[in-house]
């Protein structure tokens, strides 16, 4: 177990340093940020002077390897347009972003899976018709037009949820939450709607198909005939034998939903992350940008080696495999 | 001996697109207490299905048609779902061919078998594993407490068909439906494990119906035979009787094609043609079309007729054969 540890976080190191020049040339590659910072009517003196202190007038090269040396001090550098250290400004708006996709996320899963299993165990049920329409819905509307309907009916016609903010937060340990509040919460209750219909449609898919092919297993004839009850096999059996794939998913769009919220955070106005990068590419700011690209690599990492311990405590023989 | 199971005019069929298949039709036999009786036949012929249909678990599309099953007694046809559920383990219970397939691969042992009892009885975690302890020392796994802890991987096949048999056993049942428990396994395991069964089912008096398509391992532990071909018992007798004069054609086929030391080198006899389609069968006698005695009055079902012990279903039976 150690040993796959060290070996992942190796793998870890490698894979942030390919993605940092990976990210840095991407970004350094498109536009001037000098035609934004600086307004066109300053003298030359002075649009030299900001290019010198941005460190632009260097080769590329030169100036990854100065990119490279801050960071391994810990300094991602300072934003162009906020004027502030970059680490300081991505993670003002990163508990926002990180409020709204567990919410999704887990909501998504914590309601798709049962029904998902249900669906999978009576496919002939209307319940089940139901449910299966709904999650065909979820996979083809747009998330942007589903977001901007669900505006226009709880939030303008019915006047029942804010159409956007954060509203009331609450902070602990110096970081604001707005689940903590009724009005943040109903505030969160929209954005994280739009957000998780996707993934609940995913998550019913993976549910149903793997309960419909579980069910059909002698491990379930076995059990019926030792005389458990269709309960016991659902929630002892089935569920235990469906969890690796459902797991899987479940952390790919919680990485991926940290990282892209983007179209719902813009429609409701939550000042998270996604809506930071959307300003920051618009500006060019591009240490945000790196930063942030940075991040969201990292996220993943952390996610993928988390399933990968969460694959071995679901599944026993994974575990002497990779003990061998 | 009184028949503690007693199958009448047991009818199952299967209603599919392609039409009905009749895989069980007018099958009726009974098993005393304590009885190992066994039922051969090729793949399709409707053994295991006859299993199933005793348990109460033949899974949509089939559905029992007709006829009677009483258990003890007791009346199993038409009885609800709930009732039909605490009988199964406990009165009765059914070994699976592949124990990989029937166990469930993420759970340990214990907890599979602490499940099988806690579907009947609500036992204390002491008494529970006293008891697994003990099914696991009377199917022969050494150092049980210890294995409790163990996942089905982490066993041979052969120990691992024997914890699938010491669950059966938990709540011991007075019949054991055994579907090809043995197929899956080495040969020299076979060997063991019939055995075994044989003289647990002698100790604990536990009746066995003992489903294969191997004449040979058949005739080993059961003292009855019935002999099934596409969906109807055709021949049924003591084992030694049958296997020393067969009536039905079919039989005498089937004793035909096994490898016999007594004639070595010389190529196996097969019966010509194939079953017929459950859902096509042929007029009459359904072994007619393959069957070198077949005639014109062949082409209305013959009823399944004999004296005493032995039952044949054919018009033309062989002669019996002088004992040697």
């Amino acid at each position: 177990m150690l040993g796959f540890v060290i070996q992942r976080l190796m793998q870890a190191f490698v894979v942030m340093l390919v993605i940092s020049a990976l990210v840095f040339v991407g970004v350094y590659a498109v536009g001037n940020p000098i035609d934004v910072l600086i307004s066109p009517d300053a003298t030359q003196l002075i649009r030299e002077q900001t290019i010198r202190a941005y460190g632009l007038d260097q080769p590329l090269w030169k100036q990854y390897l100065d990119f490279l040396g801050r960071l391994s001090r810990g300094d991602f550098g300072r934003s162009f347009v906020f004027n502030m250290p970059v680490l300081d400004l991505i993670f003002s708006r990163l508990p926002a972003t990180i409020e709204l996709t567990l919410a999704a996320v887990f909501g998504a899963t914590l309601l798709g899976v049962p029904l998902g299993i249900y669906a999978g165990y009576r496919p002939e049920s209307p319940i089940s018709k139901a449910i299966m329409a709904l999650s065909i819905l979820g996979f083809s509307v747009p998330t942007f037009w589903i977001g901007l309907v669900l505006i226009f009916t709880f939030a303008v016609t019915l006047g029942w949820l804010p159409a956007g903010n954060r509203g009331d937060t609450v902070t602990i340990f110096g970081v604001q939450w707005s689940f903590l509040t009724w009005n943040g919460l109903t505030h969160l209750f929209l954005p994280a709607l739009n957000l998780s219909l996707f993934k609940f449609a995913m998550m019913v898919r993976l549910a149903r198909a793997g309960t419909r092919e579980t069910m059909l297993t002698d491990t379930v004839k076995f059990a019926r005939a030792a005389g458990e009850s269709e309960w016991t096999i659902l929630s002892r059996h089935v569920l235990r034998l469906i969890a690796i794939p459902i797991v899987t998913v479940f952390g790919l769009e919680l990485g991926s939903t940290l990282a892209f919220a983007v179209v719902t955070e813009t429609i409701f106005s939550w000042p998270g992350v996604g809506k930071l990068i959307i300003d920051s590419i618009s500006t060019l700011d591009r240490p945000v940008m790196v930063a942030y690209l940075m991040l969201v690599a990292f996220l993943f990492i952390v996610i993928n080696f988390t399933v990968d311990i969460a694959y071995a405590a679901l599944d026993p023989r994974l575990r002497t495999r990779r003990a061998a | 001996m009184s028949a503690l199971l007693e199958v009448r005019g047991l009818t199952t069929h299967f209603d599919t697109r392609g039409g009905v298949l009749k895989a069980v039709e007018d099958v009726s036999f009974e098993v005393g207490e304590g009885e190992i009786v066994g039922l051969v036949g090729e793949s399709g012929s409707g053994k295991s299905v006859t299993g199933f249909s005793i348990l109460g678990l033949v899974d949509a599309p089939g559905r029992i048609v007709s006829g009677s099953v009483r258990f003890a007694g007791r009346e199993l046809v038409g009885l609800g779902h709930g009732a039909l559920r605490s009988m199964r383990g406990r009165e009765m219970a059914m070994v699976f061919q592949d124990p990989s397939a029937t166990l469930n691969p993420v759970l340990t042992v214990g907890q599979q078998m602490r499940l099988a009892i806690a579907a009947h009885e609500r036992v204390g975690e002491a008494a529970a594993t006293a008891r697994c302890v003990e099914a696991l020392t009377i199917v022969g796994i050494p150092d049980a407490a210890r294995r409790l802890e163990n996942y089905p991987h982490q066993f041979s096949g052969g120990m691992r068909q024997r914890v699938a048999i010491a669950i059966a056993l938990l709540n011991r049942p007075k019949l054991i439906i055994c579907d090809e428990p043995t197929t899956a396994l080495d040969v020299s395991i076979q060997a063991q494990i019939l055995t075994e069964m044989k003289s647990l089912a002698a100790r604990l008096g536990t009746a066995m119906i003992w489903i294969s398509h191997d004449l040979a391992t058949v005739s080993s532990v059961a003292s009855r035979l019935l002999v099934m071909y596409a969906g109807r018992i055709i021949e049924a007798g003591p084992v030694a009787s049958v296997l020393r004069s067969p009536r039905h054609p079919y039989t005498r086929g089937l004793l035909n094609s096994l490898p016999s030391m007594a004639r070595p080198g010389q190529d196996l006899v097969q019966i010509p043609g194939s079953m017929p389609s459950l859902a096509n069968l042929p007029e009459g006698c359904s072994f007619r079309p393959r069957c070198p005695k077949a005639q014109e009055d062949c082409k209305v079902m013959p009823a399944l007729t004999g004296d005493g012990a032995r039952a044949f279903r054919c018009r033309h039976p062989l002669d019996r054969e002088v004992a040697a």
